[in-house]
């Protein structure tokens, strides 16, 4: 018998069934009497919608800056500074606070207890609150790691660190002092997504400060790529899906009163969830210079992690057995329908695009854009919407103000959900194809990068029409909590909940029915699990185990192996004027249109030159192969252009492109450029292993870079540009510019040969 | 709605705020699908360039360039003499025309007069003022000074016309030039 026959048979038959202690502890001698703390239930849920709002109105702001660059009015104001605070926003704020909603409200049901510290709670709110707000703050200021979601700088990241700890205090606090014998599922999934993005954070932003707002990542070139996106995928992974998904375990089931279809399904699709994501990072760097062995790990984990994430779905669905007839009427649940089919076409979608060739295709294109949309439009944002108006009526204890706006609201924003991703799925494919298209001449169809980016302009209107339905939604959904909120009683009536306390934690398994033998049929029987679920400690440990495991098997090589990254001898690190110039491509946020990351495919060394290899990145602190080409690719960029034509196309790029959508960067031409701060910044790349020679000897990083600045004005000038420019910061980013990407052609590479294992 | 079996749908006895558990089978569909996956990750990754040594993707690439090049032979460079047939070609100064303001106008300045670039109208020129030299530099660029190879970008007949089109410039005078760069090369009538 094969192991998949004996594992359907085990399933498929009739066995034993886990079941509570048949012999319970003695009866109680007496019920605790406590009640759940709904005002931070309260809170939360305020903070989700604000925030939400915020998010959702910067994420329309960058979709017309895209149309209209015009609208980059200032700065702070721009596509490149703006971008990182609607992702920050709707992941962190939105779909963070709607997390600690469902969690503060299910895991006290749950646990049958309070939670663990009223004052934890209130210290997780505020810090989290305050955390947003300094976000809010320093992202349009320019002040970034330029790691994709996480941005923000060391201080915050500090902070989001210690907030973290003290919600999983108090979550951990609440497991422990439960009165419910087993974990259900809901807690497993919150248990997870604690750990994990504890960990993902802690390790993905370790950096060195080079001043109060301002760090350098410790990892550089492929290996800060591998790191960012196992960090990035996996932020996905535990911050937008598995609360999520505990979320759905508890709400779906209250909301539809039926039985969840599978215990011994979320079982397995729990640990094979929080297993195979962890690895599955690399396929966001597929063709680049990440090894090749590490691409293949992350694409087949992805692609084995199709059926545990439809675990979940089917979970969620068949949930609604016999109760479909209710979703007629219940926007609750059309909200959890609409919110979990779009979970599962994104986790059919993500294998499918982790696939190297069909990534070729998508990677850098508006496909990962309506990816991602699909997901967080539909399943983060329909997720809250509909635990939102369940717990509405109750956390206010009145009737919810009207349904029929709440129906409006979930047709509005499916519609607009519908519009911006057909738009979006359109544009990157459409811009995908245009990339690769050759001519019968053997050149590129479309070797102007612009024709590509206008072609998509109308895609880019509908799908800015798709985000205005769904904030439209959004109001009508405002406008709900507000007036249910106005109908709320003078007082909260504070119900007094009794149950009886845990006598001990079960150190044994707990059958009711014999168990069958055979050590197969045994784990299939799920006694074991049964366990489990009755020692927190124990599963949480566990569940550590699990992810830092399957991370190890990566991490590990991607550090250790030295043919991972092959040294190019001619490659040298920045100068000090050059790494000043890099710091304000960070600062403006340039990366977040502009890849420096060429792929071996012909389509792309013949527009941007030869491809990339790994160890021209080994001096990137962070590194910035990018992930989206708005603009066209910088690896390269060096040389390509006179410093000139850098100057006018930074003052105004549309006199060089007529249709170029970039914002305009006039500032750079009037700020002075700040050369007493360069020293510190050198210092620390130097701790950080770059080798800067003589630059580190203080006072001598800002005379050199004085010295480089002096040349590359006097060029400008000569070539006919502005005099008087090398006090200013254009000067820095064309002295970055035009170093892109030339070090490795300088001479013949000495490559230490050899691939991973 | 379903109607509760002994296989299907049997309740497990515990209860979470009221939520209840069936002990429903894994569907065998899901079951099958996920087996296959892994299936297909063993056997994906066993392939020699996936995780083990072999070509990979840089073979892939390499035989892709060889490929294109096979299909794609050089072309032959235009000659002096069609060249200047095509000075006479309204057609082609036309077209010429309009790849000049689209492509070149922005470091040439939309007359030629020169401004990241150098002036094009005058005598003097850096790499060649024959027409023939001027198509060669509009087909390899001059890469250090940021002029591109737009023979890669252009199609063959599109370089020839443009090279038509500014050889037909010399002597427009538009006002407010550049200043003379390169060695004078006078037009031979």
């Amino acid at each position: 018998m094969t192991p998949i026959d004996g594992a359907a048979d085990a399933l498929g038959g009739s066995i034993a069934v886990p079941r509570p202690p048949a012999s319970a502890p003695a009866a109680p001698s007496a019920l605790d009497s406590f009640a759940y703390d709904d005002d931070i239930v309260r809170k939360f849920m305020v903070a989700t919608f604000v925030w939400g709002l915020v998010g959702m109105l910067v994420g329309l702001v960058i979709a017309l800056q895209l149309v209209e660059p015009s609208l980059n009015l200032a700065s702070w104001f721009s596509f490149g500074r703006l971008r990182p605070l609607h992702t920050n926003a709707v992941i962190f704020a939105f779909a963070g606070n709607a997390f600690f909603t469902g969690c503060y409200y299910s895991t006290q049901r749950l646990c049958k207890a309070r939670m663990f510290s009223d004052g934890l709670g209130r210290f997780h709110f505020w810090g989290w609150q305050l955390i947003i707000v300094a976000a809010a703050i320093t992202l349009p200021l320019g002040y970034t790691q330029a790691k994709e979601y996480a941005e923000l700088e060391w201080p915050i990241d500090i902070a989001i660190a210690v907030v973290w700890i003290a919600f999983a205090v108090n979550f951990f606090g609440t497991l422990k002092k439960r009165r419910e014998r087993h974990l259900y599922v809901a807690l497993w999934f919150y248990i997870a997504s604690i750990i994990t993005v504890a960990v993902l954070h802690i390790f993905n932003n370790l950096a060195i400060p080079a001043g109060f707002l301002k760090s350098y990542s410790i990892y550089a070139g492929a290996q800060d790529a591998f790191m960012q996106w196992w960090y990035g995928h996996n932020a996905v992974a535990f911050f937008l899906t598995t609360p999520f998904l505990g979320m759905m375990y508890y709400f779906m089931p209250k909301a539809a009163e039926r039985p969840v279809y599978s215990y011994r399904l979320s079982i397995l699709h729990f640990w094979s969830l929080i297993f195979l994501y962890i690895w599955a990072g690399p396929h966001h760097l597929h063709y680049t210079a990440l090894p090749e062995w590490a691409s293949t790990l992350g694409m087949v984990f992805s692609v084995m992690l199709w059926m545990p994430s439809w675990g979940g779905m089917i979970n969620g669905l068949l949930t609604l057995r016999g109760a479909w007839q209710k979703v007629v009427d219940e926007p609750v649940l059309k909200f959890f329908v609409v919110a979990i089919t779009a979970y599962g076409m994104s986790t059919f979608e993500g294998p499918m695009l982790s696939i190297k060739s069909v990534n070729a295709l998508a990677h850098y294109t508006d496909w990962i854009i309506a990816h991602v949309h699909t997901g967080t439009l539909g399943w983060n944002g329909f997720m809250t919407f509909g635990v939102i108006y369940w717990l509405l009526p109750r956390l206010f204890q009145t009737q919810l103000y009207s349904k029929k706006l709440a129906e409006a609201h979930f047709w509005i924003a499916s519609f607009g959900i519908l519009l911006y991703v057909v738009a979006i799925y359109s544009a990157g494919v459409t811009q995908g194809l245009m990339w690769r298209a050759f001519d019968e001449t053997g050149r590129l169809a479309y070797p102007d990068f612009i024709e590509t980016v206008v072609k998509l302009l109308p895609m880019w209107w509908m799908r800015a029409a798709g985000g205005g339905l769904y904030i439209v939604g959004m109001l009508l959904f405002g406008w709900n909590i507000l007036m249910t909120w106005r109908r709320r009683p003078a007082v909260y009536d504070v119900p007094v909940i009794q149950a009886a306390p845990l006598v001990r934690e079960s150190k044994t398994p707990t059958y009711a029915e014999p168990r069958r033998a055979g050590v197969i049929a045994h784990f299939m029987d799920m006694g074991w699990h049964r366990m489990w679920e009755g020692r927190w400690l124990y599963f949480s440990v566990w569940v550590l185990v699990a992810i830092a495991v399957a991370s190890l098997f990566e991490i590990l090589p991607t550090f250790l192996i030295r043919s991972n990254i092959p040294t190019i001898a001619s490659v040298k690190p920045y100068t000090p004027l050059e790494l000043a110039g890099r710091d304000l491509y960070l600062r403006e946020g340039c990366f977040n249109c502009h890849s420096q990351m060429i792929r071996p495919f012909r389509w792309e060394t013949e527009r941007f030159g030869e491809y990339s290899k790994p160890g021209e990145s080994v001096y990137d602190h962070p590194f910035l192969w990018g992930s989206r080409r708005i603009g066209p690719d910088l690896a390269r960029e060096g040389a390509k252009y006179p410093d000139l034509w850098h100057v006018r196309h930074m003052q105004d790029p549309r006199s060089i492109t007529a249709k170029s959508i970039m914002p305009a960067y006039p500032h750079l031409l009037t700020h002075d450029l700040d050369f007493a701060g360069i020293q510190r910044r050198v210092d620390v790349m130097a701790m950080l292993g770059v080798p800067y020679g003589d630059a580190v000897i203080d006072g001598n990083a800002p005379k050199m870079a004085h010295a480089q600045a002096a040349m590359v004005a006097d060029t400008i000038a000569q070539q006919g540009g502005p005099a008087g420019l090398q006090d200013k910061e254009i000067v820095a980013l064309i002295a970055y510019l035009q170093r892109l990407g030339r070090d490795a052609t300088r001479v013949a590479p000495a490559v230490a040969s050899g691939r991973a294992p | 709605m379903n109607t509760p079996t002994s296989e299907q749908d049997r309740l497990l006895d515990h209860s979470y705020d009221g939520i209840q558990e069936f002990d429903n089978p894994l569907p065998r569909w899901w079951v099958w699908i996920f087996w296959a996956c892994i299936a297909f990750a063993a056997v994906y990754g066993l392939i020699p360039g996936n995780v083990l040594r072999g070509p990979g993707r840089i073979a892939e690439y390499n035989a892709s360039l060889a490929e294109a090049a096979r299909l794609h032979p050089p072309e032959v460079e235009a000659s002096e003499a069609s060249l200047l047939a095509l000075t006479h070609d309204s057609k082609a100064l036309v077209a010429g025309k309009q790849l000049f303001v689209t492509t070149c106008s922005p470091c040439h300045r939309p007359d030629a007069g020169g401004l990241i670039g150098p002036n094009l109208t005058d005598d003097y020129w850096l790499h060649g003022g024959k027409i023939n030299e001027i198509h060669h530099t509009i087909t390899v660029g001059v890469l250090d000074k940021g002029m591109p190879n737009w023979g890669k970008m252009l199609k063959p007949d599109q370089v020839t016309d443009v090279a038509a089109y500014v050889f037909t410039l010399h002597g427009s005078n538009p006002p407010n030039p550049k200043p003379p760069q390169g060695v004078l090369v006078p037009r031979e009538k």
